[in-house]
């Protein structure tokens, strides 16, 4: 029997990415040079102890399923238990896709009551945070909750892109609105959620006809509407979902400014795993500079590099120069080429004497390389 | 794919100095992520086999830790797969390459495998190559033995062989005549050899020398090229570490840097391995860093090899030269070396007091200190030699008086400065003032007493000492002396003899007013060099080799167990040979001589060498030299059957100067009385004046059973004079076997104390200098331009004073 156990949804298509969840599925996509943003999760997950994970998957999962493979690389290789992948099939034969995020769930129930857990930990896989989610059971435990959901504090502006809480003085969610137009409090559902197993079974195994689909819009709100307990874990520490290409750039550069971003270069109790992908180290060249930025295996700098994460595999040819950016994996960009606020999708050619530069922020994808930028 | 398994040979210790204290070369990390074994497990898993031998020598864990299970070479497997195979008989001491015998051992394994041709590979080789391609070519041969060369034509100790043969060999290992694969590849008969030349980057590193030379060529693009291939990647052991992250100011040219390495001051042309951290202001240049190791602010580090975790305080300079990296130890605290004041501590010195080596070693030391700057001092007792021939020089200090055994005894300290170096000196009518220096009933009080003495007197000298160094077990009652009376001052003690320990009453420790002996001994006498070793911060012994076989009762007998306890304590520096011995200046020989004249000036001094002790005269004449005392320790129980057997040889003459057990002396008379025309036996011991043999034999013959250091053979190379050697002790670390393929050693050297493999390297010199007077010349010019300087070894002292 194990105590906690987690299911992390990767089903979403990330569109909002654009190109670069083309042929990846989002958690898979590359994030400050060395992690996929599954990693962050995952290691979440093996410094919290959880040894039994689903994953349930649905778009793209071939990329991601190759990267996690038996889940060693982040010590999640049980023989009891470990990483399972929960694909989708269709029971009728007319039900391909799960239809929300909750009914993924609902369709590897089975899987939940094989390892008789106690508490089911449900989890998206493209955040980036470091959590300890021993910490938010204890809020489950200690509040006598049937769910608890984490939250974290956001600013106004991003308020109407979440959903919003409103809590009573006990940690008591008393109200919920999926990105709302006017805000009334700036407390976002991190969607992560703790359910006691036995409400989790008694939701899916309802007589109404009605079908909860998604933790968002329907099972929070039916809860709430049956008075269910539901407690509220507040997380203080940083947290991002990273769902656009802006929020993808922004959260590179945050890495860069902060040089202690996550512990990530000094933390020995909680570190963030990858996978390795045995590669030799980078090497920076007699003409190569490199300043405040961030470089993964594999890389030859023969230019300058500035203010920017640089993915594995990535050239930088003579007399280049990469500036603000952020370059995803195995990009070969030429000589004389000019960079600026860009982020480049993986395995693109920047071809030589290439030039762009912008204030906005700008995905360069291979077919769009010549209606942004130009040669000169 | 599956005809092919693969014998990794990590059972040579190289020459890495600090490195492989706590690991064996195949563990040491290289090009900043990697460990060198991951290239040939490596090359095994993109070759497809999946059937491994490692045969390490001594401490294998930190190999074993990183290869775990091997699925990261995916040979953990259900049949066959990865297996180390340590040594079962721990008294056979080291070699360069896997023998027959090593792999008897575990013949087991050769039996199961079922692949039928091995490769056998070191564990320290640097490449990227198929094993298949060599194992086709071999088959294309038709070959029974075929050996790799690098693209220099350097031997690579990498050979093909059917199972069948090499289960022969092994089967046989203690019938036939050769060791391992090498000998039969250069000497073996009647089977068909072929040799195989690579064309990309190999390199079998073994110094610390070459570690840092492969480490540098990859930072050229053609061997990147060579050695990373997208098709064969190198595979290493997954570790947990972050992006390598620049900081605002970083500079950096020409350098590899690994993941999870922070670099925010400056990197030029160097190898930066996982998660080290480089402050603001410090500074790397031409240097290796390996992991987690730190450079604080504003640090310079230059030509230097730090091991993991090594941590450059603040402000500090570390620069090595291009010809002698600075090596680190793992953990090591660096900072820049400041003015230490050193205090030896020795029953003899050179010049004052002389009877052995002991005296050579402390003197050199102590003038090699002054010249590098550091406060050196020394304190003997007043012996009335001294006494007699330095009366004039001798300063009184002052007078002091010292309790020993509940009495009063007036001591007074006397000194001598000379060019730097202060030499003090303790009168005692009690204890000192007699004939002979040593040999008293009472030695055990005399060198108490003198230990107690100098303690009263460590205020009074001029630098008050940062570090004591103690010899031998005289001084073995000090660390515990300051122990008791609470002085804080560290101390490092050299066995230079392990057979002379110093035992005596346990009363002695009461004389001491040291109470409850028992609370440090557990014998029932007491053992002064025990006692030292016990006690003192860090212990040493004169060279690597030795250091290690005193881990074996086989050679350090009763202190196997304090010697094993406090090995992690223990190094191994090799004594220097004064830059005075030198065939230059010598008035002695027939004709003074140096590179230049060397090859006119032997055969000169070879007729004078004839002349003088009458025997047959001619430059034909083969000469085997020795200058040695003559008892059982230097190998005569070995020796004397072999020359009754290689002087049948009309061409070989044999000449010694020397003396010692009447056995052996009566057994070489026995052998003169055989051959009166070609021996020479000089009993009368001349230590002095015995460069002329030297100067005139072509080798140096030196078998002995045991040698700490040894000094004829740093002679002897110094000589010109080829080295004949087994392969212990410092004879280990100063002599390397010629090879004649790359033509580089300085002599030669045998593993095992027998007549026969004797035999085997006095017939292959005499062969080599007969037939082959080419290599025989560049044999004579690689002897003398090894360097065994006291500078270096003084270096080294100061670099383990800098640690404790």
């Amino acid at each position: 029997m194990k105590k906690m156990l987690a299911m992390i949804l990767v089903g979403g298509r990330g569109t909002r990415l654009g190109d670069i969840t083309k042929k990846i599925a989002k958690p898979a996509v590359s994030f400050g040079a060395k992690y996929r943003l599954i990693d962050f999760t995952l290691s979440n997950l093996s410094n919290s102890n959880i040894s039994t994970v689903g994953i349930v998957t649905q778009y793209e999962p071939f990329e991601l399923m190759n990267y996690i493979g038996s889940g060693a690389s982040w010590d999640l290789d049980y023989i009891d238990g470990g990483i399972r992948f929960l694909t989708p099939y269709s029971q009728q034969g007319d039900v391909l896709w799960q239809k929300g995020t909750a009914h993924a769930i609902k369709q590897y129930y089975r899987f939940i009551e094989e390892y008789k857990a106690e508490y089911v930990l449900i989890l998206s896989g493209d955040h980036i945070y470091k959590m300890d989610y021993n910490e938010m059971l204890k809020t489950h435990i200690e509040q006598k909750a049937e769910v608890t959901i984490a939250a974290t504090n956001i600013s106004f502006k991003e308020a109407s892109r979440f959903g919003i809480l409103e809590i009573n003085q006990d940690n008591r969610l008393v109200n919920f609105t999926e990105k709302p137009a006017n805000p009334k409090s700036t407390l976002a559902s991190m969607g992560i959620y703790i359910f006691s197993t036995s409400v989790l079974k008694e939701l899916f195994n309802r007589e109404e006809e009605e079908d909860l689909t998604d933790f968002g819009k329907d099972i929070i709100p039916h809860c709430l509407r049956m008075k269910r307990d539901l407690a509220v874990h507040v997380f203080k520490d940083y947290w991002r979902d990273v769902g656009t290409v802006n929020s993808l750039y922004n959260s590179n550069m945050d890495l860069l400014e902060d040089f202690n971003f996550l512990g990530l270069n000094s933390s020995k109790n909680f570190p963030i795993f990858s996978k390795s992908l045995n590669l030799p180290p980078h090497i920076v060249m007699d003409t190569g500079s490199v300043t405040s930025s961030v470089i993964a295996d594999g890389s030859i700098i023969a230019g300058k590099v500035h203010h920017s994460t640089l993915a594995y595999s990535t050239v930088v040819g003579l007399n280049s120069t990469v500036e603000d950016s952020v370059i995803l994996p195995n990009v070969k960009i030429g000589n004389n080429v000019y960079l600026k606020k860009v982020i480049v999708n993986q395995d693109v050619d920047i071809p030589d004497n290439y030039y762009y530069s912008s204030n906005e922020v700008c995905l360069l994808t291979e077919d769009k390389l010549l209606e942004v930028g130009e040669i000169k | 794919m599956r005809d092919l398994f693969l014998v990794v040979d990590a059972t040579s210790r190289g020459n890495f100095s600090k490195l492989t204290r706590h690991r064996v070369p195949g563990a040491i990390p290289f090009g900043g992520k990697y460990r060198l074994i991951d290239f040939t497990l490596s090359n095994c898993k993109n070759s497809g086999i999946n059937n491994v031998a490692i045969f390490p020598y001594g401490n294998y864990r930190s190999l074993s830790d990183h290869i775990g299970s091997g699925d990261r070479w995916d040979l953990s497997r259900r049949h066959d797969g990865i297996f180390i195979l340590p040594p079962k008989n721990l008294s056979i001491t080291l070699e360069n390459e896997i023998s027959f015998q090593r792999m008897y051992e575990h013949i087991e394994y050769f039996y199961r495998s079922n692949q039928e041709y091995a490769i056998i590979t070191t564990a320290n080789m640097v490449w990227n190559v198929d094993y298949y391609q060599f194992l086709e070519e071999h088959l294309k041969h038709e070959a029974d033995l075929t050996e790799v060369l690098s693209d220099m034509h350097k031997v690579l100790k990498t050979y093909i062989i059917s199972k069948k043969l090499l289960l022969e060999y092994i089967e046989n290992y203690d019938q036939i005549a050769f060791r391992n694969l090498s000998d039969v590849f250069d000497y073996g008969p009647s089977i068909k050899k072929h040799t195989i030349v690579i064309d990309t980057f190999s390199y079998n590193i073994s110094s610390a020398s070459e570690l840092y030379e492969a480490n540098m060529q990859i930072l050229l693009p053609w061997v990147r090229k060579q050695l990373f291939l997208e098709t064969r990647p190198i595979y290493s052991k997954e570790t947990m570490s972050a992006p390598s992250r620049y900081g605002d100011f970083a500079k950096i040219k020409n350098s590899i840097i690994a993941s999870g390495a922070v670099i925010e001051g400056e990197v030029e042309n160097s190898i930066i391995g996982r998660k080290v951290r480089v402050h603001y202001g410090a500074k790397i240049k031409d240097s290796i860093i390996m992991n987690q190791s730190v450079i604080e602010n504003d640090a310079l580090v230059e030509y230097s090899i730090f091991d993991k975790e090594t941590k450059v305080l603040k402000g500090s300079v570390v620069t090595g030269e291009e010809d002698e990296i600075f090596v680190s130890e793992k953990k090591q605290i660096v900072t820049t070396h400041k003015k230490l004041a050193i205090l030896q501590l020795s029953a003899e010195c050179y010049p004052y007091i002389k009877t052995g080596g002991l005296a050579d070693v402390v003197g050199a030391l102590a003038e090699e200190f002054s010249d590098m700057g550091k406060k050196s001092q020394v304190m003997l007792p007043l012996y009335p030699q001294i006494k007699e021939k330095y009366d004039l020089l001798l300063e009184l200090k002052v007078s002091n008086s010292v309790k020993y055994d509940k009495k009063m005894y007036k001591v007074n300290l006397y000194s001598i400065t000379n060019t730097n170096t202060v030499y003090y000196f303790i009168e005692s009518y009690d204890f000192f003032e007699r004939e002979k220096i040593y040999g008293y009933e009472d030695d055990g009080d005399r060198f108490a007493f003198f230990t107690v003495a100098a303690l009263s007197f460590l205020d009074t000298i001029d630098e008050h000492p940062d570090i004591i160094h103690i010899h031998d077990w005289h001084l073995g009652l000090l660390p515990l002396l300051l122990k008791t009376r609470n002085i804080d001052i560290k101390t490092l003690m050299t066995i230079h003899n392990i057979e002379y320990q110093g035992i005596y009453d346990l009363d002695i420790l009461k004389k001491l007013e040291i109470d409850n002996p028992l609370q440090y001994t557990r014998l029932s006498k007491l053992n002064f060099m025990e006692i030292g070793l016990n006690n003192a911060t860090k212990i040493s012994t004169v060279s690597e080799t030795y250091k290690d076989e005193l881990r074996y009762e086989y050679y350090s007998k009763n202190l196997v167990e304090i010697i094993n306890k406090r090995f992690r304590d223990f190094y191994g520096i090799l004594n220097g040979l004064s830059k005075d011995v030198n065939p230059t200046e010598d008035l002695e020989i027939a004709m003074k001589y140096n590179l230049v004249n060397v090859f006119t000036a032997k055969k000169v001094n070879k007729i004078d060498l004839q002349r003088r002790l009458n025997i047959n005269q001619g430059d034909n004449y083969f000469i085997i030299g020795m200058v040695s005392r003559i008892v059982e320790q230097k190998g005569f129980e070995i020796i004397i059957p072999a020359l009754h057997q290689i002087l049948e040889n009309q061409e070989i003459e044999f000449v010694i100067l020397g003396t010692g057990d009447e056995i052996y002396l009566e057994q070489l008379k026995t052998l003169k009385d055989r051959f009166p025309d070609r021996v020479s036996i000089n009993l009368t011991y001349d230590a002095t004046k015995p460069s002329y043999i030297y100067a005139g034999s072509d080798v140096f013959l030196m078998p002995s059973r045991y040698e700490p250091c040894g000094i004829g053979q740093m002679i002897a190379l110094r000589y010109g004079t080829i080295p004949i050697v087994r392969q212990t002790g410092g004879l280990n670390d100063t002599i390397d076997n010629f090879d004649t393929s790359s033509k580089r050693g300085n002599g030669f050297k045998f593993f095992n104390y027998d007549t026969r493999d004797l035999l085997f390297q006095l017939n292959n010199a005499f062969n080599l200098h007969k037939n082959n007077k080419s290599d025989w010349n560049q044999l004579i010019i690689n002897a003398m331009n090894s360097r065994f300087s006291l500078a270096d070894s003084a270096k080294k002292y100061l670099e383990l004073y800098q640690m404790i």
